[in-house]
């Protein structure tokens, strides 16, 4: 083995075998332990030695035996041994070290070195390594740098070092001197894209002090308002210029990038403006607000000359439009940057698509009827090749669904559904999700076609539905309105199903064939006693029975789940049917399971014979057909309700007393709101009672549906909705509905004192945390006492923290009235 | 604007290049993230967009010959196109200064990459110049300075 940085990093890449490699390693790094251990060890083979243990890091081997020897060599006078050393610290070290007490000196030595290169050295690892002790310690002499130096490579690194300290220890505020920083700006020889890249740093490391709502009590002495905000609108000026000209003008060669002038400096700089607009209204400054307008026109110029053909261009364009929503600037600003990201969707470009859609999301609260006017651009994306393109197409279509594009985007849902595998399992369970949420927020007139979308949803992605979402669509049957309706569907399934039982629906599809059994159980004496029925060769009593026998030999074995629906449906026939050769048939498919080896089947088949021999009025009774499920209460109600419910305690007695007495089962079937309709039967004979009730109770949990319409309009209250905020013109609650691995669900209750319209919402949240705002609930203007919704997702971790922000209108004035507040749960996610 | 979290440069064989942090995390977070992202981004095919979702963060990636250049960023603090271009230049700037870059430059020479990246991106994982020539001037002058300190060890 040799000694030298390359002969090692040969033999690690020669490595036949792991163990080998692994050898290897283990045995250098043993023999770099003992030979930094030795003293007399010359100079150059000790660099050798941290330049091995350099590679023992980046191969993710342990490397802390060589911290303080990686510190040794920066005191060297040596700039060879300096540079690796610093280089060695700032990789091997990290800010929450003990060793950086150590730097200290080397550091302050260094920062006044001779030679501006070890300064430079000095004051960049003093940017990665700073702990908020070395910050006060070492400030005063990088702010010597700033005040002093004519060199424009020092300049720029010092400032980026200031601009790390004063983050570090917010009581450096009160050092900083902005005079500093006009001074530089006013020499145009020292002014290079580097310095001002530090100068946009030293500026956002100091506003985002002011944004943070944990420094805005000035209990250090600070007022940040007229200390410090307002000597920093002096600059304001002077960004808009720059700005201005490096839009416009390209002529630096070293600067270019795909024929813009420096996207990087654009950037930052927009960004920092934004900051300082930011900070200027939580703070209420006019110094800086009465800049606002400047402001949106030199964004306007941007966003108009700005070149969108190459990703350079399209960079700045982006970050103008997120500076115009964050700041949520005038109208007209915000349809030219939903317009700006609609162009990005039109071209071959994934990453700016990415962008346009993930930002458009987040904007549609704020500008609905822009973002839905690009639907075309938007449903383009579904059928895109990228997965992870169509997953957020798939999240903006249903963002921006409302009744007046609902049939349109449903089309386009079925299009995308039909292109489909098993690759995209996880778009497909997000649409059905949120297309049985639509249903239930939304009214639709055509019901039938309602039941054609399901029919496709059905037969396109059947197999990829979990019990859970076939329940909530039979709810949806049920509670269609007219019985035609429901026959319709059922006949389409049938003529489907028995018709081209070879090529239609596959074994596999399980949501079809349970939707068609628990449909047959329900309708189908209507269907049949339909005198119009032209397809009375293909569906009629022996047809409809044969098909449930073959069912139930196909999954006799393998799904023990449809035969329990078999069962169901197969009793509910013995009412429906005429033919006594059919209903004994039926017989036979419930006989079948008295002795079945499942204790369910067992048991469900021993009771439904029974039942099957009593006498037609007494089975009416009980075989009536499912009565409407209302879904309204559910979420007030739920908890009680489980505790309360004799249903799973006495089942034995459940039965007797069901036969004797059917007001009293009328009763709990109608208040037994969240039970699925096939369920309910299982449940009134008190079966799987047990195994049910969890999973619909999880699935209320981690709903994302905003809660169903009540009586259309009308929000109400929930008793347990905590009061945020109170003004003059609105109060606001909320109610923490669930907060679990990760993911939070808050809704938001906007109660009105007087007539507010066009209501706008802004929520923001910690870094650590990912925000998902829904639409306003009825809608954006609210009448005196009455109520508006919004949900919000959170995802992510840390505390529960929001701050919203609220723009409106008070009775119909044309001015704006803007609100702010925070609130802090007691949930940590 | 760019505030890189973190960059990591893997081969296709999902070997280690080059690992540099701009944010403290614990050692077992780095091991974490390091071994969870290299897998999928290498799974990732050719025509996909090169944003990917991980954890509480996005992770803008994108492969030049036989490495990938992953970069941990902020969310809605940073432009995911421009982190691009930061990539872009980093990938330009090694191109020039080792003369058309390959893997084994970067495998052999990694301080070097590590000195040029620290005059790219400053601590706080912006960018720091955004001139490529300033960029490799002051890297050369540096690596002379190295050079003449060797060549008075020798005469002294």
């Amino acid at each position: 083995m040799g000694s030298s940085l390359r002969s090692f990093i040969k033999d690690v890449r020669g490595a036949k075998t792991l163990a080998d490699e692994r050898a290897i390693i283990t045995k250098q790094s043993a023999k770099i332990r003992t030979k930094l251990r030795d003293d007399h060890l010359p100079h150059e083979k000790r660099r050798v030695n941290i330049q091995k243990l350099l590679y023992l890091y980046i191969l993710g081997e342990k490397t802390h035996f060589g911290q303080v020897e990686s510190i040794n060599l920066i005191a060297s006078d040596d700039f060879v041994d300096k540079r690796l050393g610093y280089l060695a610290a700032t990789l091997l070290l990290d800010e929450s070290e003990d060793l950086l007490t150590l730097l200290t000196n080397m550091l302050n030595n260094d920062l006044h070195h001779p030679n501006k290169y070890a300064v430079s050295l000095a004051l960049t690892s003093l940017g990665f390594l700073s702990s908020p002790e070395l910050a006060r310690d070492l400030y005063p002499d990088v702010e010597n740098i700033i005040k002093n130096s004519k060199d424009p490579f020092l300049l720029k690194k010092a400032l980026q070092c200031a601009a790390k300290l004063i983050s570090k220890d917010i009581s450096l505020l009160e050092i900083f001197n902005i005079e500093d920083i006009t001074k530089i700006l006013s020499n145009h020889s020292i002014c290079t894209h580097g310095v001002l890249l530090g100068i946009t740093k030293i500026l956002q490391s100091v506003l985002l002090i002011g944004l943070d709502p944990e420094n805005g009590d000035d209990d250090d002495g600070i007022d940040y308002a007229n200390d410090v905000l307002s000597p920093l609108s002096l600059l304001l000026r002077d960004f808009f210029t720059r700005l201005e000209n490096l839009n416009s003008k390209n002529i630096e060669p070293g600067y270019d990038v795909q024929g813009i002038c420096d996207p990087f400096l654009q950037c930052e700089m927009i960004y920092t403006l934004k900051l300082y607009f930011q900070v200027g209204e939580l703070l209420n400054s006019n110094h800086v607000l009465d800049y606002k307008d400047n402001f949106c026109d030199l964004l306007t110029r941007i966003a108009t000359n700005t070149d969108s053909t190459k990703n350079s261009g399209q960079a700045i364009l982006y970050e103008t439009v997120k500076a115009i929503f964050s700041l949520n600037l005038n109208q007209p600003l915000r349809v030219l940057g939903v317009s700006i990201l609609a162009k990005f969707l039109v071209g071959k470009d994934n990453n700016t698509k990415y962008v346009s859609l993930n930002t458009l999301l987040k904007v549609v609260p704020q500008e609905p009827t822009a973002v839905q006017r690009h639907r075309k651009f938007i449903s383009h994306c579904l059928q895109d090749n990228d997965i992870s393109i169509r997953m957020r197409a798939l999240e903006l279509s249903f963002a921006i669904l409302d009744n007046s594009n609902l049939v349109d985007l449903i089309d386009e849902l079925m299009k995308f559904l039909a292109k489909q595998d098993e690759d995209s399992k996880d778009l497909i369970i997000y649409t059905i999700d949120h297309l049985i949420d639509t249903f239930d927020t939304h009214t639709v007139k055509d019901e039938n076609w309602k039941l054609d979308v399901f029919l496709n949803v059905l037969k396109l992605v059947g197999p990829f539905i979990n019990y859970e979402k076939i329940n909530d669509i039979l709810i949806i049957i049920n509670n269609t309105a007219q019985l035609s309706d429901k026959c319709n569907f059922l006949r389409k399934l049938l003529i489907i199903s028995l018709d081209e039982k070879s090529m239609g629906i596959s074994d596999e599809n399980i949501g079809w064939r349970l939707v068609l059994i628990w449909c047959i159980g329900e309708y189908c004496d209507l269907l049949l006693n339909d005198n119009n029925e032209s397809n009375a060769k293909i569906i009629n009593e022996s047809s409809i029975t044969n098909y449930l026998l073959t069912l139930q030999e196909c999954y006799t074995t393998t799904n023990h789940k449809i035969i329990n629906y078999i069962l169901t449906t197969a009793l509910k026939l013995s009412i429906k049917l005429q033919g006594p050769k059919n209903i004994e048939k039926l017989r036979q498919v419930i006989l079948g399971y008295a002795d079945s080896t499942d204790l369910l089947l067992q048991m469900k088949s021993n009771q439904y014979e029974i039942l099957f021999n009593q006498p037609v009025s007494v089975k009416r009774i009980v075989l009536e057909t499912m009565p409407k499920f209302e879904k309204v209460a559910e979420k007030q109600e739920n908890v009680k309700k489980t505790s309360k419910n004799p249903v799973s305690n006495e089942p034995a007695d459940l039965l007797s007393d069901f036969l004797n007495d059917d007001n009293k089962t009328e009763a709990i079937a109608a208040t037994d709101n969240n039970v699925g309709p096939t369920d309910l039967l299982e449940e009134i004979f008190g079966e799987k009672k047990d195994t049910k009730r969890p999973l619909k109770n999880g699935k209320e949990e981690s709903i994302d549906q905003p809660l169903p319409a009540s009586a259309d309009s009308n929000v109400i209250l929930p008793s347990n909705a905590a009061k945020i905020h109170d003004s003059a013109s609105l109060n606001v609650y909320a109610t923490l509905l669930s907060a679990n691995s990760g993911l939070a669900h808050i809704e938001l209750f906007f109660q009105a004192k007087s007539i507010i319209s066009d209501l706008q919402t802004f929520c923001a949240v910690p870094k650590a945390q990912k925000l998902t705002l829904g639409q306003l609930h009825p809608s954006s203007t609210i009448r005196a006492n009455q109520i508006c919704k919004q949900s919000l997702k959170i995802s992510g971790s840390g505390k529960l923290k929001l701050r919203v922000k609220l723009d409106f209108h008070l009775d119909g004035s044309p001015s704006t009235t803007n609100e702010q507040f925070d609130h802090k749960f007691d949930t940590t996610l | 604007m760019t505030q890189l979290k973190y960059l990591i440069l893997v081969s296709r064989q999902g070997k280690i290049r080059l690992k540099k942090w701009y944010t403290a995390m614990s050692a077992g977070e780095k091991a974490k993230i390091v071994k969870n992202l290299t897998p999928t981004i290498l799974a990732r095919k050719p025509k996909m967009c090169n944003i990917i979702e991980y954890s509480d963060h996005k992770v803008v990636y994108k492969r030049y010959a036989s490495l990938f250049f992953i970069v941990g960023v902020t969310p809605d603090v940073d432009n995911e196109l421009l982190t691009l271009e930061v990539i872009h230049r980093f990938v330009e700037t090694m191109d020039t200064y080792f003369g058309n870059v390959c893997e084994l430059d970067i495998i052999f020479n990694f301080n070097k990459v590590y000195d040029i990246l620290n005059e790219m991106v400053m601590c706080d994982g912006s960018i720091a110049e955004s001139n490529k020539k300033e960029v490799l001037h002051h890297v050369t002058v540096m690596d002379t300075m190295e050079s003449n300190d060797n060549l008075e060890r020798v005469l002294s």
